[in-house]
């Protein structure tokens, strides 16, 4: 069903295990061959990579989808269901093309320019890109700095801003008015001073909705609600935008909460300045209904799609029936068992490795669809992410030491060896504690929960498991280190942007233990990954990023710091005469801005 | 609107009603119940055919017979009934539907839940008027209101508008004859009329058939187990015992000169005004047989103080008696022995002293 | 009577207040993620929750917060704002009550008109194999859920994707007055959906209901009055109407529940829809206010039954 986690991925350089198509020339282009086979893809199903682009021009796609958008503006968007609709309407300094995890200069005018002590960024803007009706006027630099800024304004809380603008100099004084590490020398230059050694790292993260640009004079009236309603009255710099009347409303028109949206061509867009083709006229999407209804719609329809992670059932009707109208994408994210480090039997390694011993990963993969939509993970970077072949690839790390994580299937003769080792020598778990496991209570997490628990139990633990709704289960109790849930069966994270930083970092690191929404929900505070962590934040360079972060990936299975399970891949549907494209980098949502009608 | 023709005077000896060989059987899970086992008798225009019976005699059944009212339920009907040239037996039920209310009108034993208690009393009048003829509804609310007053309802214009638990008891049953007397029938049949009422009222409510009678000319069959009732009304009686027909004579005949032992049962356990105070009353011993496994020979013999091995045997037919052709009776006992028995209980004896009296324990006429 | 049908809705009132504070705290009590940090999006930052707590209101302690809510329910109908979207309840509200109203009052006709029909033809036809039929069918409607009823006919007979395409599928439902054609068929399968379980229900008391009283003695005088059988079983109904009149007002709270799920499979934007997904999204006002709503039409259709009895059987007006 719903999930929160955000789901941004974006890689620089495409060495990956996925082979990507390089799209190295500037704009327009949109690349469409796949070079080299792809681990992680699908045999049998159309792989982002090799799905040909070019329908006709016009026409009007029909979209449905079972849940609302959270968020449209641009200054507040993170879900994976917002950004296509956000994707094809703004456009940031930096963004994707669908094939690719590889940032496309987009409102840049080329790559960005860092300095050599890695804390100035410069980024010079295209000219000619104007913002649609009412605004009409031609995109500035200003445009994008007031963007950034209004991110740190409280009624607007952009969530990304502190976590990876926080070396900005005067971010930790900005409340929404300049800040003073934004500097814009001219119409068309922007730079960033940062006042740590950030800069490599900073700027992969342009490619963030963040930096789409948004007029100061028509937003900061609306920005002045608590909260902002900017979303209400916002206006595109894509080649789509939300429909809206004369005075720039959308709410109630372009987008009526609960209901529909309505994309229509933005008038002021200049393809000359872009790399996106939009060939679809309109975009109407439908919002409501329930999942198993809209997935046989889709199937059976021809316009029209669907746009949200496709469940078992659904999975499993197409991959009988309609074969070419599913899109699997890798990239979805991981997925782990959180064991509390800190407090319960857990703080202990010895049974957190007999906990990964034992687990059957395998069959929790079959509650998810089996192979067709998830792989059994064996480290914590996945497909897609820089860092993934570095840090042991499918296989994951190699050596004596990782013995528990050779077997999927779950082995109970090593398990039992590593309780023995924690100190109870018949080999079972004969302590007094009772584990306490929270699971969502919808399937598949259901299910997951379930295994887990039985784990545990074949383990020797007593456990009381509890399952609730999945918003509840992160914001009550795995979030909240005070609750102390022992274990959290089925958690996991989709990177914000390629760097494998945004994967590890906000999970693992001691430093990212929140009180309330807390998402290193095992409390990891383990001195000497804090250290690797620090270190790795700074390095600059693709290839050394990718290769400081595997270390500390294989660094956390060697301390057992969680359970991964699944790499997930997911799945969209599409009508007999769509050609669905999707973005790779946003768990193979459909982008708009290249799909096309037959 | 009332006949003038056949006003009090005993009428022509045409038969109204007919019944002949009626038998009436409910297949049930326990086996088939015989309600009516071969009844004959009739009624004549204008006079009064009371059926005597305790209950599960089959008076009811057969009266309900009559308007068809047994159909619905499964029964098996064999025999003739004669109405008006034609055997309401095999008429078909539309037919006979426009029958029921209209010549031949029916009333029930208790009024409270004999009226419709959700439909005003007027409207009730007034359905069983249009039922069977084509008036407009203000001229049937007049008839209803007219029909109020003639069985003497007192203020009957605003009593149209109640309902029926708005009446008394008496007002409810004289409601009931209102209704059913919407359409001047020429037979009337009254099935315990006065059982649900007071004493007071039944007089009045007997007073009232009577004089309803001599204005309208019509015949009534009145079905009840209270002979006191029977000796008020009744010009002829039929006295009823597990489905059949033991006795029956006029009235007076009755009452002077009964020849059932069954009906010496009935007249001598209602106390007399007339007899010695300290005579006891003389139930008859026993209840009333199952229907379905009825006993063997004469029905009544298991509770007959009077009878004789071979009664267990033979089924006595109902026959003439010597005396009075119109006198009927089946009884196995010789009609000498009959009467000599009847001598010594209307003199107050009890029936084990008439017996001996009469001197011949076990021996046949 | 006056003082009667007075004395009741008073007496109403009264039971919606008490359902007000009931609903309040049964949304605060349940195990649902704070309302605030749901806002606060990803990786929320305690300041940020707080503030938002402030503005929703929630840093206030709870029995102040209830006080509020009532004042602000009967002083002055304001049911406050969605925390998801910020727009007025009321008119969130008012804005979808229209599909809901067509959906529930097509239900409720179909409902009684089946039950009724159903009932009296079972009743008359006792132990038939007709009976037997109908009887068994009205078992698996009471008993089929909804949602996987409404799947079912959806997977059978939508034009869409069903395997006889006989009705519009979901998602087709337009107003009244865009296109009164489609809007009425692309409620048939809601509205069958939805009313075949109460009308099942109907149909089996009103078949009981309708046995005994076809055995009553009022029916066989009717009979004895010559009366055409039409008319004899109307007199029967009639009566057989009045033990089961009370059972309305209580359907009527299965009809608004299960018409939240009927909604959101056939994709009907109405209150039932938005509820489903306020729960989703611990959106109190909007969870409160739908409830509160329902409750009372349920307290409305209550009063109407009790005050109806008294219309339908004169023997209970005067006590």
């Amino acid at each position: 069903m719903r999930s929160i986690r955000t789901i941004l991925a974006i890689a620089f350089a495409g060495s990956t295990a996925l082979a990507l198509a390089a799209c190295g020339s500037s704009s327009s282009e949109p690349s469409t061959k796949a070079t080299g086979a792809s681990l992680v893809s699908t045999p049998g199903y159309p792989s982002p990579a090799t799905e040909s682009l070019g329908g006709k021009r016009g026409g009007t796609l029909e979209v449905l989808q079972e849940s609302d958008f959270e968020h449209l503006d641009p200054g507040t968007t993170y879900a994976a269901l917002d950004y296509p609709v956000v994707f094809a309407t703004q456009r940031p300094l930096y963004s994707n093309k669908p094939n690719s995890t590889e940032p496309t200069p987009d409102m840049a005018a080329g790559p960005p320019e860092i300095s050599a002590n890695n804390k100035t960024i410069t980024v010079h803007i295209k000219e000619g890109i104007h913002f649609s009706p009412p605004v009409n006027r031609e995109v500035t630099s200003e445009d994008v700095a007031y963007a950034i800024e209004r991110g740190a304004n409280p009624d607007v809380a952009n969530p990304y801003l502190k976590t990876y603008f926080n070396s900005l100099e005067g971010i930790n004084q900005a409340d929404g008015g300049p800040i003073k590490g934004i500097e814009t020398p001219n119409k068309h230059e922007i730079v960033f001073h940062l006042d740590e050694a950030k800069g490599f790292f900073v700027a992969e993260a342009l490619v963030l909705p963040l930096t789409a640009a948004v007029p100061k004079e028509y937003a900061e009236k609306y920005d002045k609600n608590k909260p902002s309603n900017y979303a209400a009255y916002e206006v595109a710099t894509g080649p789509y935008m939300l429909k809206n009347d004369a005075e720039g409303k959308v709410l109630g028109i372009g987008y009526v909460p609960g209901k529909s949206a309505t994309l229509v061509r933005n008038p002021n867009w200049n393809p000359k300045t872009d790399f996106r083709p939009a060939y679809l006229n309109e975009i109407d999407i439908k919002i409501g209904g329930s999942e198993p209804v809209i997935d046989r719609q889709v199937l059976e329809g021809t316009t029209i799609v669907q746009n949200e992670p496709v469940p078992q059932s659904g999975v499993r009707l197409a991959a009988e029936h309609y074969k070419s109208q599913m899109d699997i994408s890798p990239g979805g994210g991981n997925r782990y068992v959180a064991l509390d480090n800190k407090v319960g039997p857990f703080a202990n390694i010895d049974l957190r490795k007999a906990v990964w011993a034992a687990l059957d990963r395998v069959a929790l993969n079959k509650e998810r669809g089996g192979e067709v939509v998830s792989t059994v993970a064996t480290h914590f970077l996945y497909p897609t992410i820089n860092g993934f072949e570095q840090a042991g690839g499918l296989k994951g790390p190699a050596g004596p030491q990782f013995d528990y994580n050779e077997h999927p299937e779950g082995d109970m003769a090593i398990a039992e060896k590593y309780i023995k080792l924690a100190g109870y020598p018949s080999g079972k778990y004969t302590g007094t504690q009772t584990v306490q496991v929270v699971g969502a209570s919808s399937p598949p997490e259901k299910e997951d929960a379930e295994v887990v628990n039985q784990t545990l139990k074949n383990l020797g633990f007593n456990t009381k498991l509890t399952l609730v709704e999945v918003s509840t289960m992160y914001a009550k109790y795995c979030g909240v280190p005070k609750e102390e849930i022992d274990v959290c069966p089925d958690v996991g994270w989709v990177a914000d942007f390629a760097d494998p930083q945004t994967v590890l970092d906000v999970t693992f690191a001691g430093k990212s233990i929140e009180p309330v929404g807390n998402v290193n929900f095992g409390q990891v505070d383990n001195p000497k990954i804090n250290r690797a962590i620090a270190a790795a934040e700074v390095v600059q360079g693709k290839e050394a990023r990718g290769k400081a972060w595997a270390k500390i990936d294989d660094e956390l299975v060697e301390d057992a710091a969680a359970v991964p399970f699944d790499w997930e891949k997911t799945a969209r549907l599409e009508g007999k005469d769509v050609h669905g494209v999707a973005m790779l980098w946003n768990e193979g949502a459909w982008d708009y801005s290249f799909t096309s009608l037959k | 609107m009332s006949r003038r023709d056949l006003a009090g005077a005993p009428s022509t000896s045409e038969p109204l009603l007919r019944v002949e060989e009626l038998y009436v059987e409910f297949p049930t899970e326990d086996g088939v119940v015989h309600a009516v086992d071969g009844i004959t008798y009739q009624v004549l225009p204008g006079r009064t055919l009371g059926i005597v019976g305790e209950s599960g005699s089959g008076k009811t059944v057969a009266s309900l017979t009559t308007l068809g009212l047994t159909r619905r339920q499964g029964a098996r009907i064999s025999g003739r009934i004669l109405f008006a040239g034609q055997d309401l037996v095999t008429l078909p039920e539309d037919r006979l539907r426009a029958i029921r209310g209209n010549d031949i009108a029916m009333i029930f034993q208790d009024p409270l839940s004999s009226l419709h208690p959700l439909y005003k009393v007027g409207a009730q009048l007034i359905e069983a008027v249009r039922a069977h003829r084509d008036v407009p509804k203000a001229r049937a609310r007049e008839r209803a209101i007219e029909l109020l007053a003639l069985v003497g309802i007192p203020d009957p214009a605003r009593r149209v508008d109640e309902y029926p638990h708005e009446f008394s008891g008496g007002m409810r049953q004289r409601a009931m004859i209102a209704m059913a007397l919407a359409n001047e029938p020429k037979l009337l049949i009254a099935d315990e009329p006065t059982t649900a009422l007071d004493v007071t009222v039944q007089a009045q409510i007997l007073a009232l058939m009577e004089r309803l009678q001599r204005e309208l000319g019509m015949a009534i069959v009145i079905i009840t187990h209270d002979l006191g009732v029977v000796a008020e009304m009744a010009d002829d009686i039929a006295v009823m015992y597990a489905g059949r027909i033991i006795e029956t004579a006029s009235a007076a005949r009755l009452f002077a000169a009964p020849e059932h032992p069954y009906t010496w049962g009935l007249l001598r356990s209602i106390p007399r005004l007339d007899g010695p105070r300290a005579a006891d009353l003389v139930p008859i011993p026993g209840t009333p047989p199952s229907l379905i496994h009825r006993p063997t020979g004469c029905h009544f013999h298991p509770r007959c103080p009077y009878a004789q091995p071979d009664h267990a045997r033979i089924d006595p037919a109902l026959e003439p008696t010597p005396d009075e052709p119109s006198h009927y009776v089946a009884c196995l006992l010789s009609a000498q022995v009959r009467r000599g028995l009847w001598r010594e209980l209307a003199a107050g004896r009890t029936p084990a002293q008439a017996l001996e009296a009469v001197g011949q324990p076990g021996a046949p006429a | 009577m006056i003082r009667y049908i007075i004395q009741r809705l008073l007496w109403g009132v009264v039971l919606l207040i008490v359902l007000a504070v009931l609903i309040f705290i049964l949304f605060r009590v349940l195990p649902t993620a704070n309302p605030a940090l749901l806002r606060a999006g990803r990786d929320p930052q305690p300041k940020l929750v707080k503030e938002i707590e402030v503005v929703l209101g929630l840093n206030k302690s709870l029995p102040v917060q209830c006080w509020d809510y009532l004042k602000e329910i009967f002083l002055h109908f304001d049911f406050g704002y969605s925390y998801y979207s910020q727009e007025s309840v009321r008119s969130l509200i008012a804005e979808d009550l229209p599909e809901t109203l067509s959906l529930t009052v097509g239900a409720g006709v179909l409902w009684i008109v089946a039950g009724l029909s159903v009932g009296i033809v079972s009743a008359l036809r006792r132990h038939s194999f007709l009976d037997r039929a109908l009887m068994g069918g009205a078992l698996v409607a009471i008993s089929a859920p909804e949602f996987w009823l409404g799947l079912v006919f959806l997977f059978l007979f939508a034009s869409d994707i069903g395997k006889f395409k006989i009705f519009p599928g979901a998602g087709s439902y337009v107003g009244l007055t865009s296109d009164p054609w489609k809007w009425f068929t692309s409620l048939i399968m809601p509205w069958i959906v939805l009313a075949s379980g109460s009308a099942a229900v109907f149909a089996r008391l009103m078949r009981g209901s309708l046995s005994e009283t076809m055995n009553e003695d009022y029916i066989r005088t009717a009979r004895a009055k010559g009366l055409k059988e039409r008319d004899v079983v109307r007199q029967g109904v009639r009566a057989a109407i009045n033990p089961i009149v009370t059972l309305f007002g209580l359907e009527v709270g299965v009809l608004l529940g299960g018409a939240i799920l009927v909604e959101v499979v056939f994709d009907i934007p109405g209150i039932g829809e938005l509820f489903y997904k306020a729960i989703q999204t611990s959106d109190f006002p909007v969870t409160q206010g739908t409830v509160l709503l329902g409750s009372m039409f349920i307290i409305i259709a209550n009063i109407v039954v009790d005050v109806g009895y008294a219309y339908l059987d004169p023997r209970v007006r005067y006590s």
